[in-house]
């Protein structure tokens, strides 16, 4: 469904992703742990481009949401000038395309043949990221909600401003959803006046709101009180007993276990392990995932 | 005894009270517009000056907004008038006062776009990434979100902008135009009372009441937001 490929970020001269690939399948509930640095939250903000890829792309259900990557295409890199360039002075086809892509030999100008290449891939795949993001909720560490809105603005606006919905659909939603966590009597109040662990739910909620296909929890229990982390996993299993799917960041290692169907390891840029639970803790084979296990738990 | 009766005589003489009021009439007209044009423009330069595309049709703007607010807030507010008025507008018969509101809206702009750009960055990140997270246009987002939080922050400042350019406007005179600070040296001169500080004062206390109203109007505004989020 969500499906991550080759990623790399930079900040401006710090490199956090170094080629990441990551597919996320319907269902699955796949949670990222890493030390912290690591590039955890950078990945999972890559996946609804909070943040822009550097190279590399991602996908959801089938459809681009970032530019194409000529890298990612050999048509591509085929069409360019430096391919030209390098067959006409005696490289294979394989030799050439292997060079560019190991050298990063690809310019901003590599002329109309290349663009017309990317320019179909774009016309053939390319889904606006505003509607990708109405498929994928995103749960913040810091909550964020919206500070000018009340509870239940938060949870119509978007729905009603987008076009999905009617107000009264909205407010029908928002009033289900506000029962369900038993946060209904805090409908008319704003951001201000709710506890941690109420916003975070609301959060999670205004996410729900939108029916999206996936949701994406980024260190969602890290900023609340030791007492009010229960009520907020509580309610992200429920979901996950729903069938959501999910990509949860998290350093709950527990949780983790329990609700993980697929376990990321991360580090240093890359993605160093992956396996189902079980065997993810059971028999840890990265050095560095042994001695971070060794550490948190 | 003599500076109170020229102080009556500000007010009963009819000649005096019709100066005073024709330049308090100027200055009046001259703030609101320079006020109004300062504010669009500001809001105006504030969101090309936040725009993060990459778009080059985005980049010549920005580039011009930059340099607007570099130049208007390095140079002094009476060369800019001067360069209005002797050299852009100087054409026989273009009006004064429009003239003035352009000069004085030109200058406040820059300074009402630092204040609202600062506002905005105020707001914090999160706020902004939750709204595009939903798949809500950066525009909307702005709109909906972080505008409405960002005024609160930006009253006050535009407050003081608006009550400094009230101020500022007393340098029209060196123009040559009749605002409330020329009328008062009009009246004090040698032709009228021969002496300058019944009338200085009588425009010293309605400059003073001109700033006090507004700044109890900004208060006003600024506890009616507050208040509207029950913080
Ligand atoms: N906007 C940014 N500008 C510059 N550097 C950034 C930016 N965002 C993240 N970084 C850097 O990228 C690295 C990875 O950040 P990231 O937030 O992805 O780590 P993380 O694994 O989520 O860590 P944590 O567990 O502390 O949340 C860090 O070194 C961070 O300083
Ligand atoms: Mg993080």
């Amino acid at each position: 469904m969500i499906s991550v490929k080759n990623i790399y970020k930079n900040f401006e001269n710090v490199s956090v992703l170094r080629g990441v690939s990551c597919e996320i399948e319907k269902g699955e509930r796949v949670v990222i742990i890493g030390p912290s640095g690591s590039g955890k939250s950078t990945l999972l903000r890559c996946m609804n481009l909070l943040e822009e890829p550097t190279y590399g792309e991602v996908w959801l259900d089938g459809k681009l949401v970032t530019d194409p990557d000529p890298y990612l295409h050999p048509d591509a890199i085929r069409a360019s000038k430096t391919y030209a360039s390098l067959i006409a002075d005696g490289l294979t086809d394989d030799e050439a395309i292997k060079k560019i892509k190991k050298e990063d030999l690809l310019q901003k100008r590599e002329g109309k043949q290349m663009k017309a290449v990317l320019d179909k891939i774009v016309a053939e795949h390319h889904l606006d990221i505003n509607i990708a993001r109405r498929k994928m909720g995103m749960v913040f560490q810091q909550f964020n909600l919206f500070n000018n809105l009340t509870v239940m603005e938060n949870l119509t606006l978007a729905p009603v401003h987008l076009g999905l919905k009617t107000k009264e659909e909205a407010i029908e939603t928002a009033t289900a959803l506000l029962h369900r966590i038993g946060l209904y009597d805090k409908k008319d109040e704003y951001p201000s006046r709710l506890s941690g662990g109420q916003k975070q739910r609301i959060a999670i909620i205004r996410a729900l709101a939108m029916n999206p296909d996936a949701i994406l929890f980024d260190e969602p229990t890290s900023a609340l009180d030791p007492e009010m982390v229960g009520e907020v996993l509580d309610l992200i299993r429920e979901l996950a007993n729903e069938g959501m799917t999910m990509v949860i960041v998290t350093h709950e290692m527990g949780f983790a276990h329990e609700v993980g169907t697929r376990i990321l390891f991360v580090d240093e840029g890359h993605i160093k392990e992956e396996a189902p639970p079980d065997e993810f803790f059971k028999n840890p084979k990265d050095v560095r995932l042994k001695e971070f296990l060794s550490k948190v738990l | 005894m003599k500076f109170f009766n020229d102080i009556i005589a500000c007010f009963t003489n009819g000649k005096y009270l019709a100066a005073m009021l024709d330049g308090l009439w100027l200055t009046f007209i001259i703030s609101l517009g320079a006020a109004l044009v300062g504010l669009v423009l500001g809001t105006l330069v504030a969101l090309v000056g936040l725009s993060k595309s990459k778009h080059p049709l985005m980049m010549i703007p920005r580039a011009i907004c930059n340099v607007y607010v570099t130049v208007v807030r390095g140079t002094p507010m009476a060369l800019q008038l001067f360069i209005m008025a002797f050299v852009i507008f100087a054409i026989r018969g273009f009006p004064q006062w429009v003239t003035a509101i352009i000069a004085f809206g030109i200058n406040s702009g820059a300074y009402i776009a630092e204040n609202i750009r600062a506002g905005i960055l105020s707001v914090d990140i999160g706020q902004t990434e939750a709204g595009r997270a939903l798949g809500l246009t950066s525009g909307t987002t702005m709109l909906k979100i972080v505008i409405p939080q960002a005024i609160k922050n930006v009253i006050p400042s535009i407050g003081n902008e608006i009550i400094a350019l009230i101020k500022e406007t007393s340098i029209v005179s060196m123009i040559g135009m009749y605002d409330l600070t020329a009328a008062a040296k009009d009246v004090g001169s040698g032709q009228n009372l021969a002496s300058y500080i019944a009338p200085m004062t009588v425009a010293a206390v309605f400059y003073l009441i001109i700033v006090y109203a507004l700044t109890f109007v900004v208060k006003k505004i600024e506890r009616r937001l507050r208040s509207g989020d029950k913080r």
